[in-house]
């Protein structure tokens, strides 16, 4: 039984990323339309800048993921300046091939730069606290603490702030948020500095826990479609539902069954959930 | 452009194909021709998905490697002629296809893809740590040439298998023509531009969808049986996500929902990596680049870009 919780503390924490990885996706497709794929690999490299900062320049960790934070957030008003805005009115396909070339772009911005090698940001959080037998590692703890501000800070502001406001506006109504004044052509680069944010913190998490290494981010952004399609597209709720099931689901796999195949165990659920309920766990039918 | 100027363009390029063995000096270029021409198979799949019915599938390559190791494993482990497994394989195919299909058409646009990919992955683990069937990393070496040793042709000449490939490839781009050109084709398309309304005349667009992901599966199982006998080696290391990008690639870069379009892009998706060669690490984010570039500035591909120059031809009446 304590075998059950420990994994199911490892669940949280890698849920956390995901439902991290999973929010970014879900409010650049909300107000865009765009499964924006690009958006593992980017996170990836906000992980790779802070590891460079901290081991290259010596930078203490926290000021060293700010900076990674605001880098990541001008490369993604970048990337939706030049890549995703030509293409806004065409057909969506075209989006998503877009977000296919920004993949190879940025996987191969990650290797010219970072290298082949994985790294791990080092940080000196090495206590490890012993609850009944359970054993949870500092920086697991403050990982899940973190994703928790950050999914409660997201929600605060996507719902109380007057930006957040005109956000939601934008994915309800583009035409009408238009007539009410609100800037259709800032909005979009409002959305994706706060999605990179949001991934550069999970790139960040990802580095610090595991490693990050080439294909990683690939991995990830599927992770959080797929979390968002357990979830319920669009639903902030559905992304930590999805993302906790999704990660809890693999971390008991990876523990009992086979650490191989947890991936595909992952994706069973999704399948199964998406044979029963097409709309994800919390999306409306 | 009339019906006959497009059946002499076709007829050209299949004597250029013909001809083409003879005209190249470097026999390396044969052997990019040849995996190229299995490229146009696997390209003309994904264009019936991708480019007529509008679904961006992700899983071309996983359904090659299905193709792939079936005929392989048929080989070794049920002892059947060669041409009766790359005969089989594309049903084998068409089987997982069928299972993967029905779940993942229950959703629309990206999150298809999406549930696609994830099935790539899938494929890609099982090939890797299924020891037993596949070998995992190592691969499965040694697949025969079809034919005997002493049979009317050698298998084992490039020209050879060039020419067969050759056929392969033109009786898939015409079975491809047929597909879109009969009504099922034609439902394809008027799913892509509006499938709400298709639902509302009364066609059950789901049959047609998964019509169309269980065809362009065959088409891959097919391509990546040929691929097997030809390279005589397979690992899972080709069968990945990468290459299904290519073949979405070739489809968009060729001219998405054309004919010949698949047939330019999957040349290009074979030539255009050896010419950037050069450029080491940098070849993904030039890769990456001609990618977005190409959707934004020149979304109908290729073969769009030559359809409209030949329609500026002046119409000369003869």
């Amino acid at each position: 039984m304590v075998e059950v919780f420990q994994q199911i503390i490892n669940g949280i924490a890698i849920g956390g990323v995901y439902v991290l990885i999973a929010l970014g996706l879900t409010i650049v497709f909300g107000i865009l339309g765009i499964a924006h794929f690009a958006h593992g690999s980017v996170s990836m490299f906000g992980g790779y800048l802070t590891f460079f900062f901290v081991t290259g320049w010596g930078i203490p960790l926290l000021l060293a993921i700010l900076l990674s934070l605001l880098v990541g957030m001008v490369l993604g008003v970048l990337i939706e300046l030049l890549a995703y805005r030509p293409v806004r009115d065409a057909n969506h396909i075209n989006a998503f091939i877009v977000a296919l070339g920004l993949t190879m772009m940025v996987e191969g911005l990650n290797l010219e730069l970072f290298g082949h090698e994985q790294v791990v940001i080092p940080t000196d959080l090495t206590r490890v606290f012993d609850i009944g037998g359970v054993t949870i590692p500092e920086l697991r703890l403050y990982v899940i603490l973190a994703a928790a501000f950050l999914i409660f800070a997201m929600t605060v502001f996507v719902e109380k702030t007057k930006t957040g406001q005109a956000i939601r506006a934008v994915a309800e109504n583009r035409d009408a948020a238009i007539l009410m004044g609100v800037n259709v052509n800032t909005i979009p680069l409002v959305v994706f500095a706060i999605s990179t944010a949001l991934g550069v913190c999970a790139g960040v998490m990802v580095g610090s826990l595991f490693a990050i290494a080439p294909g990683i981010g690939e991995g990830l952004v599927v992770k959080g479609f797929a979390v968002l399609i357990l979830g319920g597209l669009g639903s902030i709720p559905g992304a930590v539902v999805g993302g906790l099931v999704l990660g809890i689901t693999e971390a008991l796999a990876a523990g009992f069954i086979s650490s191989a195949y947890k991936d595909v165990i992952a994706f069973v659920v999704m399948i199964s959930v998406l044979l029963f309920r097409p709309q994800g766990l919390m999306g409306k039918s | 452009m009339t019906r006959n100027r497009t059946f002499i363009l076709y007829g050209l390029a299949l004597l250029g194909f013909v001809l083409l063995p003879q005209l190249l000096a470097v026999k390396y270029y044969l052997h990019l021709s040849v995996l190229a021409l299995i490229w146009v198979i696997a390209a003309q799949g994904q264009n019936l998905i991708q480019g007529y019915t509008g679904y961006v599938s992700i899983v071309q390559a996983g359904f090659m490697g299905i193709g792939a190791y079936s005929t392989a494993l048929m080989g070794i482990h049920f002892d059947l002629p060669v041409w009766l497994t790359i005969a089989l394989a594309p049903f084998v195919t068409a089987f997982f296809a069928l299972l993967t299909g029905y779940p993942s058409l229950r959703v629309k646009g990206h999150y298809f893809a999406i549930v696609t990919l994830a099935f790539n992955m899938v494929i890609f683990i099982v090939l890797m740590n299924f020891h037993e069937l596949t070998q995992g990393e190592a691969g499965i070496t040694g697949i025969p040439k079809p034919g005997g040793k002493d049979g009317l042709f050698n298998w084992r000449d490039r020209e050879t298998y060039y020419y067969f490939v050759l056929i392969l490839a033109t009786l898939m781009t015409g079975l491809a023509a047929l597909i879109v050109r009969s009504r099922i084709g034609q439902i394809l398309i008027a799913i892509r531009q509006n499938e709400d309304l298709v639902g509302a005349i009364g066609i059950a667009a789901w049959k047609y969808k998964l019509f169309a992901f269980v065809t362009s599966a065959m088409f891959a199982g097919l391509a990546g049986a040929v691929y097997a006998h030809y390279q005589s080696f397979i690992n899972p290391e080709i069968f990945g996500i990468a290459q299904s990008l290519d073949a979405i690639l070739a489809v968009i870069i060729g001219g998405s929902g054309t004919i010949a379009g698949p047939i330019v892009g999957a040349f290009f998706v074979v030539f255009l990596p050896e010419y950037l060669r050069f450029a080491d690490s940098f070849r993904l984010i030039l890769y990456g680049l001609v990618l977005v570039l190409a959707t934004i500035f020149m979304p109908r591909g290729i073969a769009g870009v030559a359809k409209d120059l030949l329609a500026k031809l002046p119409n000369r009446r003869t």
